[in-house]
């Protein structure tokens, strides 16, 4: 038997994060996990996170599970990989299939943060090759470098559904369409609207109820629904798809709490059957711990929060700090937490259809909601988004209230505030002068700030947009300019494309428009 | 489909070109990919079918966890080709059931 004071099981963004504290506290701790590479799903996440600039906001997920791993291992934190964890047992006692042996580990802690598993819906042919879960397009594409399909139908329009179309169309994939069951979008309005701007029509109200094809996908049939979630008959579209790729939703893997004895509930809110925990993410087992998604779903960034509180706590209460020293780290990765459980999806709002105006008095856009972007009038509604301006200025379409900053930090101007609750809708200062850098561009994760100029040329407006696809345009070069929907609206012609090292991969074009499209003009196809 | 150029991730760090087989057939992969991001750059969908249906699977969650990729590596039936890594010389058989087809058949004449 090996003995280790901390074993923490899954070496996700949550377990790597309590290590993390605990061995900087300087308990000695292990990790393990069953896959052969550590991280969790960090590293299949390339887009930049949310959050304010604590919790590694507009930073990219795999960069991030870089930072972590480095961090761990500096710290001498000890990663079993290929190190599936079976059981635990009386007196914090863990038996670990490694490397095809059984071994057994002794601990005084035990942090739990094993994440969670997809859901699945089934449907006929929902077996047949081609029908994949979305965590595996992330694999095929960003992991392994591999198409997951040339055509693909996404079901389900969480984070996640909405996510992962976004990467398939970055790793050179054609969307079909999203749909969801829900009547409304279920993720980040800014997460629907990058994907609707390129032109991907969304669903609601929509299933998936075949897939075409003999020994693999060949096609999908998708019908409306009715309140009940019964397919309309009459309403089915054949669309011509090789991949169905299911995301919709995800449940805790809280079964090794289950087998340790937790107190454990089953709270919908949470994903499904979860481990009852305390302030301090401990369970009703003195000694064991919980977080991440296994204690609910949320997004990765209160995962690393809350394994930063349980490493904390297991280090006070073995003696490795003081009660004060412990108050305090804990009030302060605390404060973070609630920071990003404010606004219109914390988790407290889940499941919440009754919202129907903005923290700031400003009614919700409907058409985001029902076809993944906003109307040019419901826009009109939001302070940041006026074209009212001379000269180059913002247009921010920011219009929910997510827990998101770094467009403030972004302006070295003072154009853009946010203000102390992060998930209010940013202003745009009239009294500070843009220089039109585009640094707000790049910060935005939700891709959703634009540099418009409506006095670029007699008659002709530029429109300066995030742009992370390939092939890169050139100045020079001639295409067309697509609204918010997806749909051409005019010719454009690319003036400059930035690049560069602080933009972190997302580069930036300004196109020229004719002046009357400066509002409506939001992507560019060559 | 292989990603050749990534706007993100650039090009993808892989191992030395390997060579093995599916079924006998001789394919080419990357040393360190795994089975199933090889065989699905080289457009195979089914991995397996099953024992009483006789029905294809493939690719699913491509994490370990659900087991519809399993296949034959080097005689060894039920392998999660999604989380094993390609070597040189590997010898991959499409799995009817758990064996292989000429098992599978001869059964089930």
């Amino acid at each position: 038997m090996k003995r280790h004071e901390v074993l923490v099981i899954g070496a996700g963004p949550a377990g790597l994060s309590a290590a993390i504290e605990a061995a900087k506290n300087g308990m000695d701790v292990a990790v393990f996990d069953e896959n052969a590479r550590p991280g969790g799903q960090l590293f299949k996440q390339i887009h930049k996170f949310f959050g304010s600039k604590e919790h590694h906001a507009k930073e990219r997920g795999f960069n991030i599970g870089k930072d972590l791993l480095k961090e761990a291992r500096d710290l001498g934190v000890k990663v079993y990989l290929d190190a599936t964890v079976m059981g635990i047992y009386y007196d914090k006692e863990i038996l670990v299939n490694h490397n095809g042996e059984v071994d057994h580990f002794k601990g005084d802690t035990i942090v739990i943060a094993t994440g969670a598993a997809e859901n699945m819906v089934s449907f006929k042919g929902w077996d047949k090759p081609g029908v994949i879960g979305a965590g595996a397009a992330q694999a095929l594409m960003n992991l392994q470098g591999v198409q997951p399909g040339e055509k693909i139908l996404m079901v389900g329009s969480g984070n996640v559904g909405l996510v992962v179309s976004f990467q398939l169309l970055q790793a050179g994939c054609q969307v079909a369409a999203v749909i969801d069951a829900a009547p409304r979008v279920g993720g980040y309005g800014v997460h629907a609207s990058k994907v609707a701007r390129t032109g991907v029509p969304f669903y609601m109200k929509h299933t998936v109820v075949e897939a075409l094809g003999e020994d693999k996908v060949e096609g999908a049939v998708i019908a409306e629904v009715d309140d009940h979630f019964q397919p309309i008959p009459g309403t089915e579209k054949t669309l011509d798809v090789d991949t169905i790729c299911i995301a919709v939703g995800l449940s805790p893997m809280s079964q090794l709490a289950d087998n340790a004895g937790c107190e454990m509930k089953f709270l919908p809110k949470k994903g499904g059957n979860v481990p009852v925990v305390n302030e301090y993410n401990e369970t009703s087992m003195d000694g064991i711990f919980c977080c991440g998604d296994v204690a609910g779903i949320e997004e990765a960034s209160s995962a690393m929060l809350q394994g930063k509180i349980a490493g904390s706590t297991a280090s006070y209460k073995n003696g490795y700090i003081d009660e004060d020293e412990w108050q305090q780290s804990v009030e302060k990765y605390r404060a973070s937490l609630e920071q990003l459980r404010t606004g219109m999806f914390a988790p407290q709002n889940k499941g919440r259809t009754d919202m129907t105006e903005t923290d700031e008095g400003i009614p919700l856009s409907k058409s985001l909601l029902a076809k993944g972007y906003v109307t040019d009038e419901e826009l009109a509604e939001f302070p940041a988004c006026s074209t009212k301006v001379s000269g180059v200025h913002p247009v921010i379409e920011c219009t929910q209230n997510i827990p998101c900053d770094p467009c403030q930090d972004a302006c070295k101007f003072g154009c853009i505030k946010v203000g102390s609750n992060i998930s209010k809708l940013p202003v745009i200062n009239p009294e500070a002068t843009c220089t039109g850098c585009g640094m707000c561009i790049a910060s935005c994760s939700g891709q959703a700030i634009f540099l418009v100029n409506e006095d670029y040329e007699d008659g002709f407006a530029t429109v300066a947009l995030p742009y992370e696809f390939l092939p890169l345009p050139q100045a020079g070069d001639k295409g067309k300019a697509l609204d918010r929907s997806g749909k051409p609206v005019c010719d454009a012609e690319i003036v400059s494309v930035k690049s560069s090292k602080v933009m972190d991969m997302t580069n930036i074009l300004t196109m020229k428009v004719p002046v009357e499209y400066a509002g409506t003009a939001r992507f560019y196809r060559a | 489909m292989r990603i050749a150029q990534h706007p993100i991730l650039g090009t993808y760090e892989k191992g030395q070109k390997v060579h093995f087989t599916l079924d006998g057939q001789d394919m080419v992969g990357y040393e360190g990919e795994s089975i199933a991001a090889a065989l699905h750059a080289a457009g195979v969908m089914t991995h397996r079918y099953t024992a009483k249906q006789h029905k294809p699977r493939g690719i699913f969650c491509a994490i370990g966890r659900c087991t519809d990729c399993v296949m034959i590596v080097d005689g060894q039936p039920n392998v999660r080709t999604c989380i094993t890594e390609l070597k040189e010389g590997m010898n991959i058989q499409t799995q009817y059931g758990v064996e292989t087809k000429e098992a599978w058949e001869a059964k089930n004449k």
